[in-house]
C-alpha cells in the first residue's frame, strides 16, 4: 500500500477514530514511525483533540435565560406599582365567588332569624352601642340568675322531698340511753337524727317544708321579672 | 431549556469570540425555534439538531453580516477579542489552567476559516456524531469528515505557532 504524508493527513480522523481497516492501520503506523513530521502532527492533533473534549462547556450567563424568556413568551409583569397590592381581588371579583358570598350570606340571615333571641321588633334606637352594651350586659346577668334560681329549686325540692319521704328501712333510729327532751332541742345540737329524736316528727318537718316553701317562694317572687316569663 | 440554552450559548461563543454577540444570537435563535416551532417536524432529525441547524444557519448569517466589520478590525488588532470565560468553582490552579486553554483555544478557533470551525466545534466541542453534523450542515459524511479532520490538523498547527503545546 502506498502511504504517504499526504494519506496520513487525510485519513488522520479515521485513526483516530479507530475506523481504518487492519491493513490500513498497519500502514498509517508504519509511516508514522519512520517520518517524523507526521508522528508530531498526529500527536499534536490527538493531544488537541482529547484536551478539547476535556474542556467543559461554559457556563451561560445568568440573565440569559430570562432575556430568552422575555423575548419570547413577552416581559414579566412588573410588581413595583401599588396597584399591585390589590391584585387579590381579582380573585375575588367574579361571578362564581360572589354566588358563593350570597348563598353563605343568606345561609346566615336564615339561621339568625330562626335562631336569635330576639323577642321585640328591633329599632333604630336599640342599635345604639350603650344599649347594646346594657342589653347584652342584662341578658347576661339574667341568664346566670336564672341559672342560679334553677339550681336552687332544685335543691330546695330535693330537700323537701328527701326530709318528708319515707325513711329507708336499713336506717334504724338512733336510739338514746335517756328519755327524749319534750321541749326545745339544744342549740348546740346540730345532728338531724337528734333533731328527728328530740321534735314532734310531723310538726317539725311540717314547719320546716312551710318554712322553706315559703322561702323559695319569696325568693322566687323577690328576683326581677325575669321568672314572669317561666312556665 | 437550560440545557439546550447552554449548548446553543456555547455553540455561538465558540464560533464568534464574543460574549454579547453569543447572548444575541442565543436570544435570536431561541426567538426564531419560537416562531418557527410549529413547523418542526421529526424528519430534520431530533430537537437538539434541529435546534444546532437554527443555530448554525443564524451564524452563518451573522458571519457574513459582520464580515466587514471584521476585515476592518483586522488590520488594528489580527486577533479577535476574547472576553473572560465563566468557569464552574474549581480549585484555583485548575480554574486558571482550564480558563487558559479555553482563551487560548477560542483564539485559535478565531483562525480557522467558518467551514473548518464549525465543523471542529460540532465535533469536538459539542460532541455530535457524524450523522449529527451532517443533518446540521447539510453536507456528505464525506465533507464533514474532511472538515473536522483539516480543521483539527490547521487548528493544531495554528495553536503551535501561537506557542500553545497541548497536553
Amino acid at each position: 500500500m502506498n502511504w504517504n504524508c499526504a494519506t496520513t493527513e487525510e485519513r488522520l480522523t479515521d485513526y483516530l477514530d479507530g475506523a481504518l481497516a487492519p491493513e490500513e492501520a498497519a500502514a498509517f503506523s508504519a509511516h508514522k514511525a519512520g517520518c517524523a513530521a507526521c508522528a508530531r502532527m498526529v500527536a499534536e492533533v490527538s493531544a488537541l483533540v482529547s484536551q478539547m473534549r476535556r474542556i467543559e462547556p461554559l457556563e451561560v450567563p445568568v440573565h440569559l435565560p430570562v432575556r430568552i424568556l422575555d423575548a419570547t413568551l413577552g416581559p414579566r409583569k412588573q410588581a413595583a406599582d401599588w396597584r399591585s397590592w390589590f391584585d387579590w381581588l381579582g380573585v375575588i371579583w367574579q361571578p362564581r365567588f360572589g354566588m358563593g358570598a350570597a348563598t353563605v350570606a343568606a345561609s346566615f340571615a336564615v339561621l339568625f332569624h330562626a335562631f336569635a333571641p330576639v323577642e321585640k321588633k328591633v329599632t333604630l334606637a336599640d342599635l345604639n352601642p350603650i344599649a347594646v352594651v346594657r342589653t347584652a350586659n342584662r341578658q347576661a346577668h339574667l341568664t346566670y340568675a336564672r341559672g342560679v334560681k334553677f339550681v336552687n329549686d332544685l335543691r330546695v325540692v330535693y330537700e323537701i322531698e328527701s326530709r318528708l319521704g319515707p325513711q329507708p328501712a336499713g336506717i334504724a333510729p338512733v336510739s338514746e340511753p335517756e328519755a327524749p327532751q319534750p321541749s326545745h332541742p339544744s342549740p348546740s345540737s346540730n345532728d338531724p337524727h337528734q333533731k328527728s329524736q328530740a321534735v314532734p316528727h310531723t310538726n317539725r318537718w311540717e314547719a320546716s317544708a312551710d318554712g322553706l316553701l315559703a322561702f323559695a317562694e319569696a325568693d322566687r317572687w323577690s328576683d326581677d321579672n325575669t321568672m314572669r316569663s317561666r312556665p | 431549556m437550560r440545557r439546550h440554552t447552554r449548548r446553543v450559548y456555547n455553540l455561538c461563543y465558540r464560533f464568534t469570540g464574543n460574549g454579547a454577540a453569543a447572548e444575541d444570537l442565543s436570544q435570536e435563535v431561541f426567538l426564531r425555534v419560537y416562531k418557527t416551532l410549529g413547523s418542526y417536524q421529526p424528519v430534520y432529525g431530533a430537537f437538539p439538531t434541529w435546534l444546532t441547524s437554527v443555530t448554525r444557519n443564524l451564524l452563518i448569517d451573522h458571519y457574513r453580516r459582520t464580515r466587514r466589520d471584521r476585515i476592518t478590525d483586522s488590520i488594528d488588532d489580527a486577533m479577535p477579542q476574547i472576553e473572560e470565560t465563566h468557569s464552574p468553582v474549581r480549585s484555583p490552579d485548575k480554574v486558571l489552567q482550564a480558563a487558559e486553554l479555553s482563551e487560548q483555544l477560542q483564539r485559535g478557533l478565531a483562525r480557522l476559516s467558518p467551514e473548518l470551525r464549525e465543523a471542529v466545534i460540532l465535533r469536538d466541542l459539542q460532541e455530535l456524531d457524524y450523522s449529527e453534523i451532517r443533518t446540521v450542515l447539510q453536507v456528505p459524511e464525506g465533507t464533514v469528515k474532511s472538515r473536522i479532520n483539516r480543521g483539527r490538523i490547521e487548528l493544531a498547527r495554528v495553536l503551535q505557532e501561537m506557542g500553545v503545546r497541548p497536553a
